[in-house]
């Protein structure tokens, strides 16, 4: 790591471009160094920042890592990447994009089922049925563990999915799933409801900060600077 | 010390000896279940809390596995390769890693690898003899070690099953308190929802629904519900059939129905699971509260007290052990008698030995029907610690 302040944006769609919006109407201008598709830039005006372009769920570990100071990706990510998230990481700022909701949703024709608490006896009575436990599709294993288990929803597996995931009630591979959604749509048009207390968390953008990076006061005067920016 | 570091190999293996020893003498056959087990299978029993704390990986044929968190289950499964069904005595005792997840970082009392010494009884009939003589046999293999004192914890879940049958309600409210007996603050939410009569009305499901359907008459249910998920536009997808979703329904309209549990009940309840007591004190101490509200928990409060005359018999000395109604294993398959050996230098939270009863294990893994069985095993490493005088390194905290 050089001695530059590390931050490590969205590489590619909406979210990318939202990030550099933001910035560019702080007056931090993101200039791309070397070819237009490399993945490092520089901020106009703000020789001591380095931009590392990666994919939101490596910006996660960047910022689990130290290997990045700043960083701007989803508090799902971070909250499902960090297990000591809140040791590791401060949240800086909310960016007003990149909302989505965390929920639990269970097929809508589950009628006898509305709450986590119901969860818990029909996965009881499930594994008295058919001789195993209810099945969880998610890509979100921790957040998923730590919202059951702060629930006492345990009768449960989960089994890993990585896109699709509203797809798995009706294919067979879950009972049930925890996903992220924005409107419900895509839930709906799947025959899936969130349950009424199922909602893990209600994530955005957010810009952060790592705990564990090596800061020197030079960098943290930087990380003031393009905080107060921002927030101008 | 974690097992990687490697240092006190030799005094490890010395000490397994000793630990076998005994336990062969006292006829267990010793054994060597696999290492590394079927993930599916393994995981359905222990649940997703020790799921999160398991090593599992997938083969290059796809096959999910993982590695062993503890011998117990492996043993059960080792039991019924042999004996399928189940039902045949056998006692087994073994030496060996279990690998768990520490999060955050492991310390000298929580190693992610650490090795078990321990014995797994199968099919006795006799209950109380056989849960006292799995416990004396663990002592007198840590007194054979060199660890001569120690801090005895019990508990009974025979007892609260016992209280639940005692008390007023319906059976599907008891198998709830009992399920989420493991859970406090769950187990009180759904004590304080049993005792409202508001908070027994449905919540999803339509009150016409609800106030059309027989408890009584469960084929009329599945045609009411299914009449009502098609004026509802409800298809039915997933693994669950209609009769599922009905005979939950049906058992929501029940509860409506149900006058709730009344405040003293529910009171009595929380005070039972607050008994903390000296062991030989506990079953007078229970007496005196369930006495006045005319209940006897009759046979469970009999076994109990044979259980530890047993132990005194068999050379456990019962006088500075304490009882705990809610004394929590957080493997959530015991069913009946618990305890949990500890010494002062490693804390309460880092126990030497532990075990229990577990009667309905073996089925969950394959038996067509429960087989009685108890186990207890030993933490070598602690139990070394212990005899070394060594400090826990970090703090000690959380389950084996």
């Amino acid at each position: 790591m050089s001695d530059k302040l590390v931050l490590a944006l969205p590489s590619k769609g909406r979210l990318m471009e939202q990030c550099a919006e933001m910035l560019a109407k702080a007056g931090l201008v993101v200039v791309r160094s070397g070819s237009a598709r490399g993945y490092k830039a520089e901020i106009k005006g703000l020789s001591g920042v380095e931009v590392n372009f990666v994919s939101s769920a490596e910006i996660a570990q960047h910022i689990k890592n130290g290997t990045a100071h700043l960083g701007i990706t989803g508090e799902d990510l971070l909250r499902e990447t960090i297990a000591d998230c809140d040791e590791r990481v401060a949240f800086l700022r909310g960016c007003g994009f990149g909302h989505a909701d965390v929920v639990v949703a269970v097929p809508d024709c589950w009628i006898d089922v509305r709450h986590m608490a119901d969860l818990e006896e029909m996965a009881a009575s499930f594994r008295r049925l058919h001789g195993r436990r209810v099945l969880v599709a998610t890509k979100y294993m921790n957040l998923t563990r730590r919202f059951f288990s702060g629930r006492g929803v345990t009768g449960y597996r989960i089994v890993e999915s990585f896109g699709a995931t509203e797809g798995a009630p009706a294919a067979g591979l879950a009972e049930l799933i925890v996903d992220i959604t924005t409107t419900g749509s895509t839930l709906r048009a799947n025959g899936l409801r969130i349950l009424d207390d199922g909602l893990i968390l209600r994530s955005e953008a957010n810009l952060v900060s790592s705990k564990v990076a090596q800061w020197t006061p030079g960098l943290r005067a930087i990380e003031r600077d393009v905080v107060a920016r921002l927030a101008a | 010390m974690a097992a990687e570091a490697a240092q006190n190999v030799e005094a490890l293996n010395a000490q397994a000896q000793r630990l076998i020893a005994t336990f062969t003498r006292a006829g267990y056959e010793q054994v060597a279940p696999s290492v590394i087990q079927p993930a599916g299978l393994f995981l359905d029993v222990v649940g997703e809390e020790l799921r999160a704390r398991t090593y599992v990986f997938t083969d290059p044929e796809g096959e999910e596995l993982c590695l062993r968190p503890d011998l117990t289950v492996p043993t059960c499964r080792l039991h019924l390769a042999r004996h399928p069904g189940g039902r045949v005595e056998a006692r087994y005792c073994y030496n060996g890693p279990a690998f768990r997840y520490q999060a955050g970082s492991t310390d000298s009392a929580h190693p992610r690898e650490f090795r078990q010494a321990g014995i797994e009884s199968f099919a006795a009939a006799d209950r109380e003899q056989d849960d006292a003589a799995v416990l004396a046999l663990i002592a007198e293999a840590l007194r054979e070690t060199g660890l001569e004192r120690f801090q005895l914890s019990l508990g009974d879940l025979g007892l609260f099953d016992a209280l639940l049958d005692a008390l007023p309600m319906p059976r599907r409210w008891r198998r709830r308190l009992h399920h989420h007996f493991w859970r406090p603050e769950a187990f009180h939410a759904e004590l304080v929802r049993l005792t409202s009569r508001a908070a027994l009305q449905p919540q999803g499901v339509p009150r016409d629904l609800i106030d059309r359907l027989d408890p009584e008459k469960p084929e009329e249910a599945l045609v009411l519900v299914a009449e009502h998920m098609d004026r509802a536009g409800l298809e039915l997808i997933g693994t669950r059939t209609l009769e599922e979703i009905a005979a939950r329904v049906l058992a929501e309209a029940a509860d409506a129905r149900e006058p709730p549990l009344e405040p003293q009940t529910a009171a009595l309840i929380e005070s039972y699971v607050a008994v903390r007591a000296p062991a030989r004190d506990t079953a007078r101490r229970i007496e005196e509260l369930l006495g006045p509200h005319g209940i006897d928990l009759g046979g469970a409060l009999d076994a109990y007290r044979r259980r530890l005359d047993l132990l005194e018999g068999l050379g456990v000395s019962t006088w500075d052990a304490t009882f705990s109604a809610e004394f929590g294993r957080n493997l959530e398959y015991y069913t009946g008698f618990v305890f949990e050996i500890s010494v002062p230098r490693l804390g309460p939270r880092s126990p030497v030995a532990g075990g229990g009863r577990y009667d309905s294990l073996v089925s969950d893994v394959g038996a067509p029907s429960p087989v009685p069985a108890v186990g207890s095993s030993i933490h070598t490493e602690r139990l070394l610690a212990a005899l070394n005088g060594d400090a826990p390194g970090g703090v000690p905290g959380g389950a084996p």
